[in-house]
């Protein structure tokens, strides 16, 4: 499942985001780095069609999602927010379940067929016992586990996660990349990720793709891409990169 | 009184809270005293009398009132009835605009100022222009006659009849004598009770079972009934929700189910017919026809007929050819002889020195029943 | 799984679920004239074969086939009809603090019967304007909110301004017109089951049954919509067209409920939180189970008022006075999270 992106633009009042030509490769893990402010999310949300852009910016497969159904659309591509406000306290089965959205008429319920995908994706998350917990009363660091289920439910080929690690232990940070990368691997996911830590984007992905003040600075190779010239020039200040025991550490 | 505010003129004088009086304090309060007994006796100048208004207030009014604002229309026909109408000095919204005998009394309109509105809002500033010795209100609309006695210290009073005969010739008495015309006022009255008492003598004694069961469908409604009419007990009937609920505060109207009304199974319905035909919400066509009531006996009997009810409050001549049409309709045989029209007409004639206004008013509201010979 | 609570929650769902049919079978038997089991029973079946029971009153038949069937049968779809559409608000608006008149309904059907009332006078019944101009009051609010999918927060603003237009409008008319004209207006601001007869229902009954037949098959898809839009969005929701879908259906059994009854304050905000208090969030649940529930606390209410007295205490006021306590009470227990 390839991504490719050509002229995508988007504006809000005060910001503007705009990514000439960019190419994601499939089952690939993708890190998006940069400043606070530089667009990640919006370009994130942008690939996710969460927010709205014009025909022939965005391709998956070959075909324009700006002329896609939000089902089909749904079924290529999934974007996983951050956090999730829970006004509604439902159960993680419930919850999980409505990744099955796409799949389900609006006038119809969730089938047996539905049920058990929905069943599938809390197990590969490994929290099927929480399925009858209440979404508010389980920890924001298992509910960000949820929602990745809840987007494997969806069983799109594409994951868009944004910031999926930040706020997170160390514990379940390592869990979460984890995941991340069994589903690159045994899924073929086409997955990519906002972060901000800087070592944890080299260690865990193939690509990276440096954001600057709404525009792509640097892509590609993780190994490659990732040189202090580059990480000052993105950043405004000096870093210092440590290679040790095979693992790359930035000193700032 | 806003220009008594001492906590911001004598500020230091007051501060001090605890148990001990300082001098200056102590001559602040004199001096307040003083002051507000001299202002009060500015607001009340010939404060010779005090009256008691229907709600039960105890009203300071002057010894005579020349000129009168009434914000209720049953006071309001009174002083017309009493000739005193030149002492009007301004009229509310009702009598203003929809009130029938004013039309047909006055058909060229009153040229007096209308001084309220259908929310029960006054124009304060008019008020004080046209500068009124007393103010009329009805006790259901309290809040304005109290806004207006604080804030413009005029004395208002609340007055109603209530739905009963001795209100309203209390009424017609007291706003003879304060309008120093109590000699019409008893002229009125006596010729009131006279009218009455033939009605009752005529009927002569009767036992509660001869008296028609009556339910009275006032104010647009089925289902809302004066808890008291005593036209109906005057004409020998009965009314059905009498003293269902005690009045308070001076609304004598309340709500009941359409069941209690087939429980009570009226002999007779009478609906408000002072809503002019076009916007009659409950008509006799209507009920008869309404299958829900289809085992009630004033249905069965056809007996559903208009009367005249309340047109905010009584209209003192409407309300004694109502009770001179309902004893005819309760009792026909000893009333056989009775021409409604003619005794309608002089009957407001003698209210209102005009006349034909009975049958004016009756080809208003289409009551060709009442005048059919 | 839990498999007693679940058991327990289960069964207590059927007995909300079949309780409204009990309810109706009491509610017929309640009122001023007094008729017992026996006497109902008997008219039930004179009305199937008059010839075999000669000596049941004609006032019999005519109070429960007239006056009190209608009238529960009302009790029943307003009820419901409230409850479900304050349920789908909440979940669309992803707020609980909404209830079913928040886009304007009840300000402008106010304003279109006395609009009726005073152009139209008795010739027309005022529920057909209070009907219109409740859509044209959601109508304004969406028209005026801009694109359905813009943030949840401005439709809720706009319909509140809305309803304050629509009601400085119906104070304009209640200046203008005669208060005697507005009589009959009287009732219905206050709401009351008390007009209810065939006539209202042959109209208003298919109105709410065809919203609420609409919001139940919706039921899941509002699990879905009581999501922020993005994330709606991302599960592959249509998420504007989808929300004018739940909004054209409660405005239509509200507007409809409306029209007839008058404004019932408290009942599409409260039961929809009992509901999730005692059986979660799960709108599956929470939509079938706020209809039962809101038509058996509409019976008990009307029941209520109808067997204490002959007065016909307005039952908006009833529902208002019984429905703060509880929300204050439901306030105080659901303090940490918003179920």
């Amino acid at each position: 499942m390839s991504i490719r992106v050509t002229h995508l633009a988007f504006a809000f009042p005060k910001f503007s985001l705009r990514v000439d030509e960019l190419a994601f490769e499939s089952a690939k893990v993708t890190a998006i780095v940069g400043p606070n402010g530089a667009g990640k999310t919006t370009f994130l949300k942008c690939v996710g069609a969460v927010l709205p852009t014009a025909k022939g910016s965005l391709f998956i497969d070959g075909r324009d999602i700006a002329l896609l159904k939000s089902r089909e659309r749904a079924r290529l591509v999934c974007y996983v927010p951050q956090e999730h406000d829970t006004t509604f306290n439902y159960s993680v089965s419930d919850f999980v379940l409505m990744g099955r959205a796409a799949y389900i008429s609006p006038f119809a319920l969730p089938s047996r067929e539905d049920t058990r995908a929905a069943a599938e994706a809390l197990d590969f998350v490994g929290l099927t016992g929480y399925a009858d917990r209440a979404i508010s009363e389980i920890s924001s660091g298992e509910r960000r586990l949820v929602l990745i289920a809840r987007a494997l439910a969806q069983q799109s080929d594409i994951l868009l996660m944004d910031e999926p690690t930040t706020f997170l232990d160390p514990k379940h940070e390592t869990e979460v990349f984890e995941l991340v990368r069994k589903l690159a691997v045994e899924k073929m996911k086409t997955i990519l990720v906002t972060l901000h830590s800087l070592e944890m984007a080299v260690q865990h992905s193939d690509q990276m793709v440096f954001m600057k003040r709404g525009e792509v600075v640097a892509h590609g190779k993780s190994a490659d891409v990732f040189q202090e010239s580059l990480l000052e020039s993105v950043y405004d200040m000096k870093m210092k990169i440590i290679d040790w025991e095979g693992r790359k550490l930035v000193l700032r | 009184m806003s220009d008594l505010g001492m906590d911001k003129r004598f500020g230091n004088g007051v501060k001090n809270l605890s148990g001990s009086v300082d001098i200056p304090k102590s001559l602040i309060m004199i001096s307040t005293v003083f002051a507000f007994i001299l202002s009060s006796g500015a607001l009340f100048p010939s404060q010779s009398q005090t009256i008691k208004d229907s709600l039960r207030r105890t009203v300071a009014v002057p010894l005579r009132v020349e000129r009168i604002l009434s914000l209720q229309p049953e006071i309001t026909r009174i002083l017309v009835a009493l000739g005193a109408a030149d002492r009007l000095v301004g009229l509310d919204y009702f009598i203003g605009r929809d009130d029938h005998l004013f039309k047909i009394l006055f058909p060229g309109g009153t040229r007096l100022p209308v001084v309220s509105m259908p929310d029960e809002s006054v124009n304060k500033e008019l008020i004080v222009r046209l500068d009124p010795d007393i103010i009329f209100t009805s006790p259901t609309e309290l809040q304005v006659s109290e806004s207006i006695q604080r804030s413009l210290g005029i004395p208002v009073a609340a007055l109603a009849s209530m739905g009963s005969f001795d209100g309203l010739l209390k009424e017609i008495e007291l706003v003879g004598a304060l309008t120093g015309l109590g000699e019409r006022a008893g002229e009125l009255g006596r010729y009131f009770r006279e009218k009455i008492r033939f009605i009752t003598e005529s009927i002569g004694p009767l036992d509660p079972e001869d008296r028609p069961k009556t339910y009275l469908a006032f104010w647009s409604s089925l289902v809302r009934t004066p808890v008291f009419y005593e036209p109906v007990q005057a004409a020998g009937g009965r009314n059905v929700a009498d003293n269902l609920l005690p009045s308070h505060l001076g609304t004598i109207g309340t709500i009941i189910t359409l069941e209690q009304v087939i429980k009570w199974d009226p002999d007779v319905i009478l609906i408000q017919g002072s809503f002019l035909p076009r916007e009659r919400q409950v008509t006799v066509e209507g009920v008869l026809a309404d299958k829900r009531l289809g085992s009630v006996k004033a249905i069965k009997q056809r007996r559903v007929h208009y009367t005249l009810g309340f047109w905010y409050w009584w209209d003192p001549a409407g309300v004694l050819v109502e009770s001179l049409y309902l004893a005819k309709l309760f009792h026909p045989e000893k009333f056989g002889r009775l021409d409604l029209e003619q005794e309608g007409n002089a009957i407001y004639k003698m209210f209102y020195k005009k006349p034909e206004v009975f049958t004016k008013l009756m080809r208003f509201l289409d009551f060709h029943e009442w005048t059919e010979k | 799984m839990s498999g007693q609570k679940n058991s327990k929650a289960k069964g207590l769902a059927i007995f909300f679920l079949i309780l409204p049919l009990f309810l109706f079978l009491v509610s017929l038997s309640i009122g001023s004239y007094g008729i017992s089991p026996h006497g109902l029973f008997k008219t039930v079946l004179s009305v199937v074969s008059p010839a075999s029971y000669p000596d049941v009153p004609a006032a019999y038949r005519d109070i429960l086939l007239r006056i009190r069937l209608p009238r529960v049968l009302l009790a029943m779809a307003v009820g419901a009809a409230l409850s479900v559409s304050g349920a789908s608000l909440q979940a669309l608006f992803k707020n609980p603090l909404v209830n079913e008149y928040i886009l304007g309904i009840s300000s402008g059907a106010a304003f279109g019967a006395a609009l009726s009332l005073v152009f139209l006078g008795r010739a027309f019944p005022p529920q057909v304007g209070g009907f219109v101009f409740a859509v044209v009051a959601v109508g304004a609010v969406l028209l005026i909110s801009g694109k359905a999918e813009s943030h949840f927060i401005s439709l809720l603003l706009t319909g509140i301004i809305v309803t304050a237009f629509f009601s400085a409008l119906l104070s304009l008319v209640e200046f203008f017109a005669s208060p005697y004209v507005l009589q009959a207006l009287f009732f219905w601001l206050m709401g009351s089951l008390s007009l209810a007869s065939w006539k209202d229902l042959y109209i208003s009954l298919p109105l709410i049954a065809v919203g609420l037949a609409m919001l139940y098959f919706l039921r899941w898809r509002l699990n879905v919509l009581s999501m922020s839009d993005e994330e709606a969005r991302s599960l592959g929701v249509n998420v504007r067209r989808e929300k004018m879908l739940v909004i054209a259906a409660t405005t239509l059994i509200t507007a409809a409920a409306t029209a007839i009854v008058g404004i019932i304050g408290w009942l599409g905000f409260i039961v929809p939180h009992l509901v999730r208090m005692m059986f979660g969030a799960d709108n599956r649940r929470v939509v079938p189970l706020s209809a039962a529930m809101g038509a058996s606390i509409m019976m008990i209410a009307d029941d209520i008022i109808r067997g204490l007295s002959s007065f016909e205490i307005p039952i908006g006021i009833f529902t208002s006075l019984v429905g703060i306590p509880i929300f204050l009470v439901l306030l105080k227990k659901t303090r940490k999270v918003w179920l």
